[in-house]
Parts: structure tokens; sequence; C-alpha cells
């Protein structure tokens, strides 16, 4: 991300958490924190404990964040922000925490309402890491028409080119589902295992492979001996955590989605 | 293959399709994918850990050694670039890309004490890394990344609390210290699990080629065989070229180690000069009358005791004299303390130390700053006082001076004083790049601190060429240890590598073959 991005994702991510954004230029942002995201973010619970037993009007904190230090020359004071930084990566992991879960609508104009009606959907996003001594990722969002069973793959991107909104449009007719969200949580999963089952699987005979060999060097070490010690357990212990391939599915978010 | 999964999600839909609990921000969840999609880790292989380092320009052999450290070594490996080349950053680095990777929860740094800091500090100005400094009392279970001093954490009741924690990724700065596995270091380190494990030492064999076979053993176990193999096939007396091929193979197998010359970075020259100093008549006299002792007493039949005599009366007359008092007073025969006293005597009316008249020469006829190391922290007073009645000013710096004092030593030499006089034990880890002279006052038996002391100036940064002048006493015992040093020089270069010069530069013209280990062949020195 570049400082731009970042600057962007910042204005946008107060915005939506309702934080006003007291003062702006391109390079820097000065929030005014809401008592919520101040106690997600600023990691001062005693304050708040204080604050709250004493009854005092609490005074939730203002942050100042600089998304481009070097355009800025005038002395600025605050917290410089850019990829791997901590302060970004917790905000990352709240917006996470914000943006679990949807119920969505999509909207119809007036004229056609009557004649329309809404398809529902589960839609869900999936995070799938491979590791043995590497690692991979991959992001799967997948869709199941809850009415048909049918899925399909880059759902997300069929709904963001769509106009949805969090209320019902009036006069539309929702089907109700057939096959229940949950059920189809688990249909999804068996489709998830489909795609993984037709990965490439080198990297996991690749890791197996470097651990046979790891292995048989480490027995080489301990020829003739009858009762192994301690570092060898340890070792074949440390090899294992190594390279034991392990695939690891993750639900990064989903929700509800009504459709034309 | 087995497939993991949490439930949490599904939980938590449950309870909205229940009305339980209220549906998210649409704008935060089309957030929360674009993140997703953006820090996703699309490839097995290359480092993601740059795009999260923005203020950090790794140079290419750092880059180089990082990727091969994860991708062929399986995260195992000794890091012994020559001194100041980085190899902290590329432990940064290796750190970093397994933090973001997931493959590392918890990391534990051990370094010698005085370093502990610094690392501290590059960790999370380069790295972003929030690493800790342990100190007592504080417990392990919250912390991710600890950096600890060696010597601390091989100790009750610190070792007992690291054993406690599960690390996956062990680093061990200054590694050569690991190289006598008797020691409690040697078994702490084996003791713990190196899921992943790296060793940085720019001196991975300092005196003979066992200290890398217990540093490799220590690192992966077997990958040089078992000690009664390894010492049948690589004992000094049956080694051939060939062999010595086959071990570096294998060394080269778990270690990186650049050079300056391969780094494609400009280096300064190191210019290397051995500077042969006459002792005056009245030196030679005391300096024989010292040897002359052993033959005299028991007490100085002690192989130990007359070296060190000997090494201390080549450095200056008030080391010698510090021994020789010791000596005198634990010792009950009245003969051998009068001849004692009598050297005394005689070493407390010698003119100027021959040696430091050089030191004297070199430092006015370079005329810009100097670090100076010596053995002995009486020539370091001794030095001191000389060279202020000769109008150079100068500063003490010591391992026994502390953490502040050193600071302040060190600004000091920057700031105000021409010359600083050192000993290697307070040395260790500084950088003085703003110095392009180096004096080898007296030698030590272990060539790679002389490298060390080298590498103190000649590092990224430095801008000159690097002169550096090693003092040896003709047909005194420094004769001797110049060839015992380039000895151990010649095992260092055929199973590690070439090292850049450290004594002289005719070493390399094969002019030479090793007193220690006399079948060498001369074709390593080319």
């Amino acid at each position: 991300m570049y400082p731009q991005q970042i600057h962007e994702y910042l204005r946008q991510f107060f915005n939506e958490t309702n934080c006003p954004i007291i003062h702006e230029s391109e390079h820097f942002l000065q929030i005014q924190l809401t008592v919520e995201m101040d106690k997600k973010i600023m990691n001062r619970p005693f304050y708040w404990r204080y604050v709250e037993s004493i009854q005092e009007t609490p005074k939730p904190a203002q942050l100042t964040l600089i998304t481009d230090i070097r355009q800025l020359t005038n002395g600025m004071k605050g917290e410089v922000v850019h990829m791997g930084s901590p302060r970004l990566h917790q905000l990352f992991q709240v917006t996470k925490e914000l943006g679990s879960y949807v119920k969505m609508f999509e909207q119809v104009n007036r004229e056609d309402a009557t004649q329309t009606v809404l398809t529902p959907w589960l839609g869900v996003n999936y995070q799938i890491s491979y590791s043995c001594h590497q690692t991979k990722e991959e992001l799967y969002s997948l869709g199941m028409n809850l009415m048909t069973g049918a899925v399909f793959q880059n759902f997300h991107e069929t709904l963001t080119a769509r106009n949805l909104h969090n209320t019902p449009p009036d006069h539309v007719f929702q089907l109700p589902y057939i096959i229940s969200p949950v059920r189809a949580l688990d249909r999804l999963e068996d489709a998830v295992d489909g795609l993984i089952q037709k990965q490439d699987p080198s990297w996991a005979e690749e890791a197996r492979r470097r651990w046979k060999k790891d292995q048989a060097v480490l027995d080489y070490f301990y020829e003739g001996q009858d009762d192994m010690p301690e570092s060898y357990v340890l070792e074949k212990q440390a090899m294992a955590e190594r390279f034991t391939p392990r695939i690891r599915v993750d639900i990064v978010n989903g929700g509800l989605f009504y459709l034309q | 293959m087995q497939i993991e999964r949490s439930t949490e999600w599904k939980e938590g839909f449950s309870k909205r399709l229940e009305d339980l609990e209220t549906w998210d921000n649409w704008t935060l969840y089309k957030m929360s994918y674009d993140i997703t999609k953006t820090s996703l880790i699309t490839e097995f292989k290359g480092l993601q850990s740059l795009k999260y380092l923005p203020h950090v320009t790794p140079l290419a052999h750092q880059l180089e050694a990082a990727e091969r450290v994860i991708e062929e070594m399986n995260g195992k490996a000794i890091l012994a670039d020559e001194v100041g080349l980085g190899k902290t950053i590329e432990a940064g680095l290796i750190l970093k890309e397994y933090l973001i990777r997931g493959l590392v929860k918890k990391a534990l740094i051990l370094v010698p004490a005085s370093l502990a800091n610094q690392w501290v500090e590059e960790l999370h100005l380069k790295f972003h890394i929030p690493a800790l400094l342990y100190r007592k009392n504080y417990e392990l279970d919250h912390v991710d990344v600890v950096v600890m001093s060696l010597d601390t954490a091989k100790r009750s009741p610190h070792r007992e609390k690291i054993y406690a924690q599960d690390y996956d990724l062990i680093i061990v700065d200054e590694a050569h210290k690991l190289k006598n596995h008797k020691t409690v270091s040697y078994t702490f380190v084996q003791s713990l699990k190196k899921k992943f494990c790296l060793l940085l030492t720019a001196t991975p064999i300092q005196n003979d080629v066992f200290e890398l076979f217990y540093l490799v053993t220590l690192l992966k176990q077997g990958h040089l065989g078992n000690y009664e193999t390894f010492s049948s096939v690589f004992s000094k007396g049956r080694r051939d070229a060939e062999q010595d091929e086959y071990l570096k193979e294998l060394v080269s197998q778990v270690m990186v180690r650049n050079r300056r010359q391969d780094t494609g970075i400009e280096w300064t020259n190191r210019k290397v000069q051995v500077m042969p100093i006459e002792f005056s008549t009245e030196e030679r006299t005391a300096y024989q009358m010292l040897s002359g002792l052993k033959d005299q007493h028991s007490l100085f039949s002690d192989a130990f005791t007359m070296i060190t005599l000997q090494r201390e009366m080549c450095s200056s007359g008030q080391a010698t004299i510090g021994t020789l008092s010791k000596l005198h007073a634990e010792c009950g025969n009245l003969e051998a303390a009068a001849s004692i006293k009598k050297l005394i005597l005689l070493l407390e009316r010698l003119p100027d130390h021959s040696k430091a008249q050089k030191a004297a020469e070199l430092i006015l006829k370079a005329d810009d700053k100097v670090i100076l190391f010596t053995e002995y922290r009486a020539t370091q007073n001794y030095l001191h006082e000389y060279f202020y009645s000769k109008g150079i000013s100068s500063v003490i710096f010591n391992g026994k001076m502390s953490k502040n004092s050193r600071e302040w030593a060190k600004h000091l030499f920057k700031q105000n004083a021409q010359v600083l006089i050192a000993t290697e034990s307070g040395a260790e880890g500084i950088n003085l790049q703003f110095c392009h002279h180096v004096i080898n006052y007296d030698l030590p038996w272990n060539p790679m601190k002389v490298e060390q002391r080298i590498g103190r100036v000649h590092r990224l940064g430095q801008e000159h060429d690097v002169q550096i002048y090693n003092l040896a006493i003709q047909d005194t015992i420094e004769d001797h240890m110049l060839h015992v040093l380039e000895g151990k020089i010649g095992v260092f270069e055929k199973v590690v590598g070439e090292l850049d010069d450290i004594l002289a530069a005719k070493l390399k013209e094969g002019t030479y073959v090793s007193a220690a280990d006399s079948r060498v062949s001369p074709s390593i020195f080319q």
C-alpha cells in the first residue's frame, strides 16, 4: 500500500466508525476517537476503569496519524503510519473484527419493485494457508444460491458491482431460503475442500523429502545407540514442527445477500 | 492431509441469524476483504517482508542471504559474513519474514550483554518488531520476541523460564562464544528446541576445525557426522586437499558467508603491515634475564607463566612488573624473590618502551584518529601517560568500564581525542567507521580476534583505506606468535573460505608455510 492508499484507508475507517476527523491534509489526519474506539485501540484499561468508577466525563483520546512524513516539514508531531507499522496492523485487525458479518439487500428501482424477486445467497470469503517450512496463502470468495445450491467463485467481485444496502427495498418480494444458511456453510466447506484437492501437492512432497533427508542425518549421528537421549527427541520434535505440511482454512468474513 | 479450521465464525454467524447480535458495516466488510487481499502471501518463495519495511533498503548480499536461509537451508543457518557486512540485518529480515508468514510466533535472541540494547533498538526502528529487553522478574508468557544476554539466559532461574516457553526461532549473536562444547553456554543452547535457528559469527573457526564441528553440530546434529568419524577423517594428521574440499562443501550447506569483495560494493582497501621492532639493548637484557628465570626456580618453569611474562615484556615494563609483583608475593624462596626484585628494579629504570616509541611515531605520522589495541590494562595506562608526554591525546576503553563510561569514552574519541586505547573485550560490537588507522600494539593468540578488531573500523560506511599496523618485536615470543596465527588462518581458509588480510599481505603470495601444520599445501594461499 502506498502512502496515498493508506491515507484513504484511514479516512474511510474513521468515517465508518464515527470518529470525527478534526484536521486533515494530504499527508496527515487528526482524529477524535469515540469512547468505543479509544477502548479498542489505545490500550489504557486503567484510565477507563478509573473514569467509570468515579463517573467523570470521559475524554477519549485524539490521534494524529502521519501518512507521509517526507512531505511534512513543519515539525508535525504524531504517529508515522506505514505498511508494517504496528498501528496500521492494529487498525486492520479492528477492521476485520468490525466487518465480519453482513446482511445486505440489492436495491431495486421503485417502478420495477413489484415485479422483482430477491434470491437469498450465502457469501463467504475463505483464506487458505498452506504451511510447512514455508507458507503460501489463497483467497477464495464463494457464494451459494440458497434456493438451488449452486456455488459460484469470485462472489465478492460480483457483489461489489451491485448496489447493496443493509435494509430491504420497499415492496420487493424476498424468497425464503430453502437451504438453511448453516447447512449451506457446511456445503461451502466441502466446496473449499474440493478446491484444495485440486492444488498441486508438490510443496508438501518437497517438505517431506527435506524432512526425510534431515531425519537420516540425525539418525546417523545417533547410530548404534539404543536409548535415544533427550537431544535426539528434541531435534526430532523440532523437525516435525518445521516440516509437517499443514493446511488451514480461515473465514475472513461473509454474510447473507438478497440479490436479483 | 489434515485440514484445520476454526468454528469461531460459524458461531458468530448463527447468533446473527437468530437476531442475538447485530450485523456489521458493509464498508468495513469490503475494506477487510481488500486488506486480506493486499497482504496475501501468494508465493511460497520470495521475501514478503520488504513491502512492510519501507525504511530499510537491504543490500543485495543481505537479501540473497535471507532468501537462501529460508528457501534452501530451511531456516537453520550460520550467518558468517565478514565483520561489518550487516549480519544483524540479515537476521532481522529472516525473523520478520517468518513473523509475517506466521511460521514464527515466538523468538528468543541471545546476545552479549553489551549488544542487547543495540539489538532491541534495531529491531524496533528498522524492522518494527516489538522486541523486549529481558530483565529479571519478567514473565515471558506474553512477550513474543525477547532479547536476552546469553550469560543471563543460561543461569537459573532464567533458564527454567525459557524452557517453559515454546520458541520457534532461536538467534545467537557472536556465536563463536559457543565454540567450546564443554561450556555451560553450549549445553544451554544445545538444550533448546530449534525449529528455526540462526547462529551469527564472523569467525566460525578461531583456533581449530573442531570448533566448527561443534558449532555446526549445535545447529544440525549429524551434519558433519559424529565426533568419531569427523575426527578420524579431518584430524590434522590426515587432512588432504580433497577432504578439505568435501568439508567446505558440507559446511557451505549450512553457512552463509559473504566476503567484502563479493558484495558488489566498493570497499576501501585494507593495508596491513607487520612492523618489526628491535628491542633496545637494555630491554634485550631484561628480556633475557626474564627468560633465564625459568632455569632458576620452579615458579617459572610453568610454560604459561613464562609465556605471559615474555608477552608482557613485549608490551610494557608496567605489565611485566604487575605479574612479577604478584609472583614475588607468592614466592617463598628467598633466592628467587631476590632475582624477581632485581628484575623489577631494572624494569622500573627502563626508558620508554621501544614499541611505545614506534606507536607514537606511527600516530604522529598518521596525523588522524587511531585505534590502538592492547591485551593488557597496565599497558593501556602506561601508553595513556606516555602519549600525553608526547602531546598526543588519548582515551582508555576496556571491558571493565561501565556501559556509560564506554559510551562517554567513545564520544570523547569521536569528538576530541586522537587515540582510543582499547582492549578487545571492551570493543566488541562497537562501530568506529570515522577512524581508519588500527594499531595492533600486541597480538592475541587468536587470529579472529584480530579480524574482529579490524572490523570495528573496516565496515560498511568506511570511506578511507584502512591502515593496519601489527607491531611485533623481533627475536621474541612475538615472532612465534605470528607463526601460530598464520597457521590458524590457514585452517580457517581451507574449510570456511578466504579471509581478508589480517596479518600481512604476504600471506597471499604463498611464501609462507604454516608452523602449526607443516602439511598445509601452499596452494591455499593463492
